[in-house]
């Protein structure tokens, strides 16, 4: 147990390390965050135009499936800011090398290399996911309370959890390829299915958000019980966050004792 | 020369396949992103019986097109480009017996014939999954194929405006990012224009953009008449020539004033 509350110190004095570096570059940063804002407007435009022609979706309205959004931005900012480095893993640490340094350290590799994270960008994810998640709340005139607030930072945080221990158990495919990883883009880009009321699909992919990949646990179910659908689906997430990073340490361990350096 | 350029085009395409696994990811990716939008679409559709005007199946070969020919209207070389400004590589560039632009309309014709092959597997793996609506006539799939085309140079072009904004700045990260969104709302890769505000559609009816993604795909389902394309096929020609003077003036003007550092 000890072990472990030592390494996620570290982990912390790491994260405050790259929380400082976003200082240096202030002009990309505005690029950073002007890009994202744009981004995110692509997505909105398409659940704005959907609901031009549909009062609702699967018993969602324009402003919950709003909410929704907001609400993922939220998770997916945490998750992009701790986690953004191990798509660098390929080309950053193993193409030249640098991973046999980190293997050295006192540290579990891991730590070392998500605590090098620093991507600004998820930071804009964030707070524009704090913006419309309020003002949402606010035009649903759901009561702000302190419950609710607490629950939301404690379910974001949960959610941010599982999406990295899913993003960290496919980075593994670095081991053997060296380079950034599409592997993770991939089965992060399934995330898509999350944003919008899971009753629209079929079981196939019901299935694959709840069970194999849970992104439903991160935003979904959680937002559920915001806004009031009697929904308490949302209380196993802290457990599946658990589970899932057992499994990820687990398999990420194994995958380390199989990693050959490149020799560079 | 256009042996030149097809050779470098072929080159581009060989680099794609050192990574054969990219191959399968981005088809993968692109499915998973149709996916989403069709199941919305089919939700409305069965709650209201309507999707925008079109037939459920029209909406969903629409997606499904869009997916096809998105890459043909999105990917391509202005980060190659920036690159080379980087790091010096423009030097030997320009030097080099075939002109910049001719240059890189070889690497993007690489680009393009990868999209292509992405394009078509996505399409054929759809195909099994969805009934699609396929061209009424051959003319129409031919007058299709002849729009994406003549939108080649016009997507050639504004990369090269958005490549050589490298010289002024460290990275055009956040200028491709604005390229691609506005393609992505302008062309109706988001969704069809007809569903956008009346404004919105004043204004996409001038940008070449539209042509890129909605023009050819209702041509392909056969709901704009003859004549009209005769003029669409004029706009688009009239819009690669002025983009062709925009790139052409603001590179020479680049290369002319600003000194790259070693490299």
């Amino acid at each position: 147990m000890k072990k472990i509350l030592d390494n996620i110190s570290i982990y912390l004095s790491f994260l405050k390390i790259a929380l400082k570096e976003i200082l240096i570059y202030r002009l990309d940063c505005i690029v950073g965050i002007v890009s994202q804002l744009i981004v995110q407007a692509v997505s909105l435009i398409f659940i704005f135009i959907v609901f031009q022609n549909a009062e609702n979706i699967a018993g969602w309205n324009f402003k919950q499936i709003i909410l929704l959004y907001g609400v993922t931005r939220i998770a997916i900012g945490i998750s992009g800011y701790c986690f953004d480095e191990l798509y660098e893993i390929g080309p950053k640490y193993m193409y030249n090398g640098e991973f046999d340094k980190i293997l050295l350290r006192p540290v579990h590799p891991l730590i070392s290399i998500i605590g090098g994270s620093s991507e600004f960008v998820s930071l804009a994810d964030f707070f524009i996911g704090l913006g419309i998640t309020i003002y949402m709340l606010i035009e649903l005139s759901i009561p702000i309370t302190i419950l609710l607030v607490v629950k939301i930072i404690f379910f974001s945080i949960i959610g941010a959890l599982i999406i990295g221990a899913i993003i960290t158990i496919f980075s593994i495919s670095s081991f053997w390829t060296y380079k950034s990883n599409e592997v993770i883009w991939s089965f992060y880009n399934i995330y898509t299915f999350a944003e919008y009321p899971i009753d629209i699909y079929n079981t196939f992919i019901k299935i694959l958000i709840t069970v194999i990949l849970p992104f439903a646990f991160v935003a979904y179910y959680p937002t559920m019980h915001y806004i009031g659908f009697n929904n308490y689906l949302l209380y196993l997430s802290p457990f599946i966050a658990i589970i899932l990073w057992i499994i990820t340490i687990k398999v990420w361990n194994i995958a380390l004792n199989k990693y050959r350096s490149t020799g560079t | 020369m256009v042996k030149s350029m097809i050779a470098l085009g072929r080159m581009q395409l060989k680099k794609y396949n050192i990574y054969k696994s990219n191959f399968y990811l981005f088809t993968f990716n692109r499915i998973v992103e149709v996916i989403v939008y069709i199941f919305v679409w089919q939700a409305i559709y069965y709650q209201t019986g309507n999707t925008g005007g079109y037939t459920l199946a029209e909406m969903i070969t629409y997606y499904i097109l869009v997916i096809t020919f998105s890459s043909f209207a999105l990917w391509g070389v202005n980060e190659d480009i920036a690159h080379s400004i980087r790091n010096g590589q423009i030097n030997r560039e320009l030097l080099n017996p075939i002109s910049y632009f001719k240059y890189y309309f070889g690497v993007n014709l690489g680009e393009l014939a990868f999209a292509t092959v992405v394009g078509f597997a996505t399409f054929i793996i759809c195909s099994f999954f969805w009934e699609l609506v396929l061209p009424a006539n051959l003319l129409d799939f031919i007058l299709c194929i002849f729009v994406m085309i003549l939108g080649v140079p016009i997507t050639f072009f504004i990369q090269m405006i958005v490549g050589t904004a490298g010289f002024y700045t460290n990275s055009i990260w956040g200028m491709q990012i604005l390229r691609k969104a506005v393609i992505q709302i302008f062309s109706g890769i988001i969704a069809p224009i007809t569903l956008f505000p009346l404004w919105f559609q004043e204004i996409s009816k001038w940008l070449p953009f539209k042509e890129l993604i909605y023009t050819p795909v209702n041509i392909w389902l056969g709901n704009i008449e003859m004549n009209e394309i005769f003029f669409i096929i004029i706009k688009q020609i009239i819009w690669g020539i002025i983009l062709y003077f925009i790139a052409k003036i603001f590179f020479n003007h680049a290369v002319k004033n600003i000194t790259i550092n070693g490299g």
